[in-house]
């Protein structure tokens, strides 16, 4: 026995793998399960896409350019780069209920946050509050590493030093008088942003930690006063700062400024006239950009969308009349064999 | 392009990104590798460690084959192989004869006999061999070593003669010893100088056809890659350019404030984030699905040839797919078609027909023939009543049929345990004497003068006057002698038309036995005529005087003359009966062939052997049919001469079957060619395409007589002139030159010479195996790599250009819409184990439906599933994927708050999905592993990229990992998820369509397949009445028979003789007709 199995020592196994006999499910495919099967995806992406589509209808959104391109817009005299500490007023009234909460959000046209070297100019060690970095920012921020004197920036790189500081007061008219909309600017970033991702030295006052830097070049104020109202919201965990260095994904964007969610406003803007209040600082003209504002309210899928819903609809379409295609084709083919 | 990633300037994404997949294949890779290289190392040093017995000081020890050096003197031993190109320098046989079998050389079984020079067979066998032997201080001079394996020479310089040296004298490599003790040789040639390794050709890297086409996809990629890269560099350079007109933050970014420069180094970088699409990887993950398809092959059952022990090997393991492919089959004869083992199956005498050759030569009823001390077995062939009649003494005719079978041969007798061992040039005689022997008529020695024969017991000499010899001219070949009782006897046996012609006027059984010859040719028998003739005495003696005085003309003189006294004396011939042999086809090969053909494959039968068992076994192995028309040599040269070689080779192949058979118009007919014919294709090139175009329309070529690199020859031709793929099949060392011409080489693992197999690219044991190897392993391999590299080519495109169009929405900055952990193990970690798996478990039919329908073979043959054009719309295809990749979620993200993280997170998952719909729709055979794998794959991405985005990462290292939380908030988000399901089914849309507009247009043929119950393949080919061919011969050696040895008797051990006499003893045997 013993030697039997010697000799045959080279023999393969008899498993159903080595011999590709494994089981399998072999699914066969027919006309009677395609072309259905392409209806109901069809059917199933219209389906959706109306939904995305009604939802979206339902949201309501302004949008308020304050760029100042034309001089007849209110801006204008601000949109000028030589003009400081420029405020500048801008009326818009509502119809009806804007259903709160309602977002507020400034958006920016042909801004390039996607620009990899723009992108990659900050340091993630430096701002997650190490020290070491504030001595020596990382290469990455170069050429907004150190400033001409050799001090070394804090918070370094480009998308730092171009955030955003345009600030808004939004106010409603009654009865001629201003009525100032409470802004909630609590949580507008996100969470891992605020919790984990940036941090703060914990070096008591926080002013003391950023001895023998400088701040950015183009801020008025330095990192540890960006919220004088609220001494927990400076440094690297300004909600606004955290906006700004989440980079946009295009060209043109929005970032979220503040939520309308308090007092008389909770249920949303009432209708009637509004009048916002802009401390205009950034300047976009050089490359051509625009300035907005926008005022939306949010469903389940978010902001407006109406991308999307079409989108759906359309690829539904596609399918349904592909299958009817593949029923007439399916139709020449078979008969003519038939005969 | 990791040292690119290197430089810090350019580099787009982390060098570690794509070092991780590239590492990963690269160890996968040089694991198989050394496998591999272990494998043939052990089988180098197995061939290397065989002993042999070399000559120091004196005595003879055991050396291995690695060890041999030029100069050394060997002892071989019978049955040994001769490891070394050797000077004959003495045997143990008388003459210092040794016999050797060349099948390893030439493919022919019979034995040819080397003698070594008398001045060396006198001086060194006179003392102890020993002694002799260590004194031995010739000198050789001899020729560069070459591959000419018929020709030597050289001269032995030894005290103080000079000796010139022929073939005659060498012992090739590869040869073995036979029916000699000891044979001692100098070694002449060692390793790979020597004659047979030099004419193995060189050494070909094989590159599969696919991979071919493959190459030139991926070229076309990469230099569409630098030119887009190129495109999206100049574009950055404007982007940058206008960049420095803005005063603002952006405007200090631009490298050296030179929009050039930084052009320039985007150019880098873009090559980088493109690089995907230039699939490096692909190779890789090539090869290990080949080792896998290799695996199949090794561990396939029905592919293990249990009695030798051996399953099928795939030696190259990188050729699988090309396995689908093969157009042209050229296949060698002796030991692949053949088992080079003739059997005596039917005879004919005196019109009676005895045997039945329907049955199976192992289902025959063996016959008692207990009577028969000399019995030994081996008859196939059932006829009592025979036996009955020869023994009942009751037919005189039959006696004399088989006094003729053991008296006309050149077959020598060596006795061994108490029994006569037979010795043949041919094997067809051994298989008669054999016959005979059963029969009762038992050869049992021979001397240069007599023929002992015992007939029933009773021991008779017949003196044997003449012999006259086989050549393949005359066909046929005769003994003359004398009886115990004094009558003379003319024994005479030949192929069928010259016996028949030789005839005596009104003879009786003529006409049944004509039918014998049909009814034996028809069963695929090898026939032969055997007649007697009794001579009066006058007529003896004036024939053997002109005979005499033959001797003294001039050669050329001489042999007309001999040629019309041979002519003379065999005439006026009684035809005693016809036999019929079988040329053992190895198991299964007629069914193999006719598989083959049907699923489209031309095969061609290219043999070192005569021309006349080349097309037996052509008609035996159902290559040709009865019908079919021989084209030869004066026929073929004709049209090929011709202006117009088609037309009239249509027009008079259209003829010919117009006359026959009106009913037939396919193309039935067959090209024979011989080797020195072939030599003229040398001066013609232009033959080639027309000679090819020709053969396309013929069901065979067969070459006959071709040396083994003329056998390369006609492989290069095929090659040339067609754009099949070649597959050679042989088992001897002439056939390891076309082997490795070919595309695809198998070798046949015979009884011995590991030659063939060491240099092919697959092993079998068994020709019929090869149905398997094509039509199963090798449809499944071809359709499983075709899919897996359309696969592959549309998932990493369709992944990498996504780049191309960012950049038109970032500047041409050479951003990436990735995290830079999704890039690393998107490759191979989201997308290639399911396709992995498809690749070495998929199947469109089980094995048992592909041999049943071998049409589907044509399919690879025919490219159809890895043309150019399918390859091009996969890439199309996946252009078409990364628009849809990056426009959608653009329109989607647009003008809103979503960040750049979470579209990079959607078009990931996009991409991903996409990646396993399109997986889902490519699998046809699920086996629990793919659906394992497709969900796993699926889980994976879910699980690494929260993993990549994780905290606890981010908190180690925060630079690599500042995606974190990016996906947390992405995978709740259902505008995310609408997203990526949409993009993904947009992007499937179109192979979606593809695939049923596939199975709408196909459904019918495929469930014909899978629905038609089994047929048996028909093998019998119809029987046509009056077959005007007859196929009737004996396979002899090249040369001609050993009647000249015989006569001469320089071998016969019972009159030893002295080389010196030789001479004079062949004078004599002239002399004696005198």
């Amino acid at each position: 026995m013993v030697k039997e199995e010697q000799e045959l020592a080279n023999r393969p196994d008899n498993t159903a793998f080595t011999q590709q006999r494994l089981p399998a499910w072999q699914p066969m495919l027919s006309a009677g399960i395609v072309i259905p099967g392409f209806v109901i995806i069809g059917l199933a992406f219209i389906g959706i896409g109306v939904a995305l589509f009604v939802t979206s209808h339902s949201i309501q959104v302004l949008e308020l350019d304050y760029t100042g391109v034309e001089n007849t817009e209110p801006c204008y005299r601000c949109s000028d780069p030589s003009s400081k500490n420029c405020v500048c007023t801008l009326e818009f009234s509502i119809d009806s209920l804007f259903e709160g909460p309602v977002f507020f959000y400034y958006g920016l046209t042909n801004y390039f946050q996607n620009y990899r070297k723009y992108g990659a100019s900050r340091d993630d060690n430096q701002l997650s509050g190490d020290l070491d970095y504030f001595k020596s920012p990382g290469n990455d921020c170069a050429p907004y590493q150190y400033n001409s004197n050799n001090k070394p920036i804090v918070p370094c790189g480009a998308i730092a030093n171009s955030m955003f500081n345009d600030t808004f007061k939004l106010y409603q008219i009654i009865r001629g008088s201003k009525k100032l909309v409470p802004f909630d600017g609590k949580g507008i970033a996100w969470w891992t942003d605020y919790n984990i991702k940036y941090r703060n030295p914990s070096v008591t006052p926080l002013k003391n930690a950023f001895n023998d830097t400088v701040k950015p070049l183009f801020w008025s104020k330095p990192a540890y006063e960006l919220d004088p109202t609220d001494p927990a919201n400076n440094g690297f965990i300004n909600q606004d700062f955290l906006v700004w260095m989440r980079r946009a994904a295009l060209p043109d964007f929005r970032k979220l400024y503040r939520r309308i969610t308090e007092g008389d406003y909770a249920k949303g803007l009432p209708a009637g006239n509004y009048s916002l209040e802009i401390a205009y600082n950034y300047p976009v003209m050089s490359f051509d950009g625009r300035k907005k504002v926008v005022l939306s309210n949010v469903s389940w899928m978010g902001g407006k969308n109406e991308f999307l819903g079409i989108a759906y609809l359309v690829i539904g379409s596609l399918c349904v009349v592909m299958s009817i295609v593949m029923l007439i084709v399916y139709a020449k083919f078979k008969f003519p064999e038939e005969d | 392009m990791v040292v690119l990633q290197c430089v810090p300037v350019i580099s787009s994404i982390p060098w570690y990104i794509s070092i991780i997949p590239l590492f990963t294949v690269l160890s996968i890779r040089a694991l198989k590798d050394l496998v591999n290289d272990m494998a043939r190392r052990r089988s180098d040093s197995w061939i290397n460690s065989r002993p042999c017995d070399v000559l120091i000081s004196q005595s003879f020890n055991t050396a291995q084959w690695k060890d041999l050096f030029v100069g050394d003197v060997l002892r071989i031993r019978k049955d040994q192989v001769i490891p070394a190109d050797l000077l004959l320098l003495c045997s143990s046989e008388p003459h210092s004869l040794c016999y050797v079998e060349t099948a390893d050389i030439d493919g022919e079984t019979n034995l040819k006999y080397r003698q070594a020079l008398s001045a060396t067979h006198n001086e060194l066998t006179s003392h102890p061999s020993e002694e002799a032997l260590a004194a031995f201080d010739g000198v050789v001079l001899c020729e560069e070593p070459n591959n000419r394996l018929h020709t030597f020479r050289g001269q032995l310089h030894w005290r103080g003669e000079c000796l010139l040296l022929d073939n005659e004298h060498i012992l090739l490599r590869g040869t073995v010893l036979r029916n000699t003790e000891f044979a001692y040789g100098l070694t002449i040639y060692t390793g790979a100088d020597t004659k047979i390794l030099r004419s193995c050709g060189k050494v070909r890297m094989k590159i599969t056809r696919m991979e071919k086409v493959f190459n030139k996809v991926v070229i076309g990629i990469v230099v569409s890659v630098l030119m887009t890269a190129l495109l999206l560099a100049i574009g950055s350079g404007v982007f940058s350019a206008w960049l420095m007109n803005d005063l603002g933050v952006m405007s200090v970014l631009v490298v050296d404030s030179n929009p050039v420069y930084t052009g320039f180094l985007v150019y880098w970088s873009y090559i980088i984030l493109l690089s995907p699409a230039m699939p490096i990887i692909l190779y890789i993950t090539f090869e290990v699905i080949h080792t896998v398809h290799s695996q199949f092959i090794g561990s396939d059952l029905e592919m293990y040839w249990q009695p030798a022990d051996k399953p099928a090997q795939a030696r190259n393991t990188s050729l699988s797919e090309e396995l689908g492919q093969v157009g042209y089959l050229l296949s060698d004869k002796t030991g692949t078609l053949t088992q080079n083992h003739l059997l005596f199956r039917q005879c004919c005498i005196a019109g009676e027909i005895y045997g039945d050759a329907s049955v199976t030569a192992e289902d025959t009823e063996p016959m008692d023939l207990s009577w028969n001390p000399f019995s030994r077995g081996g008859l196939y062939m059932s006829a009592p009543s025979l036996v009955k009649k020869l023994r009942g003494q009751e037919c005189p005719l039959s006696r004399q049929f088989l006094t003729a079978m053991s008296l006309c041969h050149t077959v020598m007798a060596e006795w061994k345990n108490e029994a006569p061992v037979y010795q043949a040039a041919s094997p067809d005689e051994e298989a008669l004497v054999c016959a005979a022997r059963e029969l009762g008529w038992v050869f049992l020695s021979r001397t240069r003068d007599f023929i002992v024969v015992s007939e029933l017991g009773v021991t008779r000499q017949y003196q044997l006057l003449a012999l006259l010899d086989f050549t393949s001219q005359r066909r046929r070949m005769s003994v003359l002698v004398r009886e115990p009782e004094g009558g003379l006897k003319l024994y005479c046996k030949g192929a069928d038309i010259v016996i028949l012609e030789r005839l005596q006027k009104d003879f009786p059984y003529l006409e049944r036995s004509e039918t014998a010859l049909e009814l034996f040719s028809q069963a695929c028998l090898r026939t032969l005529c055997v007649a007697v003739r009794s001579v009066p005495e006058a007529s003896w003696e004036q024939w053997s005087k002109i005979l005499a005085q033959s001797a003294a003309m001039a050669t050329c003189e001489r042999d007309a003359l001999l040629e019309k006294l041979y002519d003379q004396m065999e005439r006026e011939l009684q035809l005693l009966g016809v036999t019929a042999i079988e040329d053992r086809l190895q198991e299964g090969v007629p069914e193999t062939i006719a598989l083959l053909q049907q699923a489209g494959l031309k095969i061609w039968v290219l043999t070192g052997d005569k021309k006349e068992t080349a097309v037996n076994i052509g008609y035996s192995c159902k290559l040709l049919d009865s019908d079919t028309r021989l084209l030869e040599w004066q026929e073929l040269r004709q049209i090929l001469q011709s202006p117009d070689p088609m037309v009239s080779f249509f027009k008079g192949r259209q003829t010919e079957l117009w006359a026959v058979d009106k009913g037939r118009t396919e193309g039935k007919t067959a090209i024979v060619l011989t080797g020195p014919e072939l030599a003229e294709f040398d001066q013609r090139p232009d033959w080639g395409t027309t000679f090819m175009s020709l053969a396309a329309g013929c069901q065979s070529v067969l070459c006959c007589r071709v040396t083994p690199g003329q056998k390369a020859e006609i492989v290069t031709l095929v090659r040339k002139h067609t754009n099949s793929v070649t597959m050679s099949i042989g088992d001897g060392a002439n056939d390891v030159n076309m082997i490795k011409t070919a595309h695809v080489g198998v070798g046949i693992a015979g009884v011995e010479g590991g030659q063939a197999v060491q240099n092919a690219d697959f092993a079998l044991s068994q020709f019929r195996f090869l149905q398997r190897l094509l039509l199963v392993h090798g449809r499944w391999s071809y359709r499983r790599i075709s899919i897996f590299l359309r696969y592959f080519l549309f998932k990493t495109c369709g992944f990498a250009l996504v780049h191309i169009w960012f950049g038109f929405l970032n500047g041409f900055s050479a951003q990436t819409l990735y995290e830079n952990w999704f890039i690393a193990l998107y490759t191979v970690f989201y997308t290639s184990t399911p396709i992995m798996l498809l690749a070495f478990f998929e199947q469109d039919v089980s094995s048992e439906s592909s041999l049943r329908w071998p049409e589907l073979y044509k399919i690879g043959q025919r490219q159809e599933l890895s043309s150019p054009l399918l390859l091009s719309l996969s890439l199309l295809h996946a252009v078409y994927a990364s628009l849809i990749f990056f426009f959608i979620p653009c329109g989607v993200f647009y003008n809103t708050a979503f960040d750049y993280q979470t579209m990079a997170v959607t078009v990931s998952m996009a991409a991903t999905f996409t990646a396993i719909i399109e997986i889902v729709l490519v699998t046809r055979y699920w086996t629990k592993f793919n659906i394992a794998a497709v969900c796993v794959t699926f889980l994976l991405f879910f699980i690494c990229t929260r993993i990549t985005h994780s905290n606890r990462l981010f908190e180690s290292a925060p630079k690599e990992y500042f995606f974190i939380g990016a996906s947390e908030k992405a995978f709740a988000d259902p505008v995310v998820w609408l997203t990526a399901l949409l993009t993904a089914c947009t992007a499937i849309l179109p192979s979606m369509t593809a695939h049923a507009l596939n199975v709408i247009l196909t459904v019918r043929s495929k469930h014909k397949i899978h629905s038609t119950p089994l047929q048996p393949v028909e093998l019998r080919s119809k029987m046509t009445r009056g077959t005007p061919f007859r196929r009737s011969s004996y396979a002899l050696s090249q040369g001609a028979g050993h009647g000249r040895l015989i006569t001469s008797t320089t071998s016969m051990r019972s009159i030893a003789m002295s080389l010196d006499q030789k001479v004079t003893a062949s004078k004599n045997s002239t002399d004696k007709f005198t």
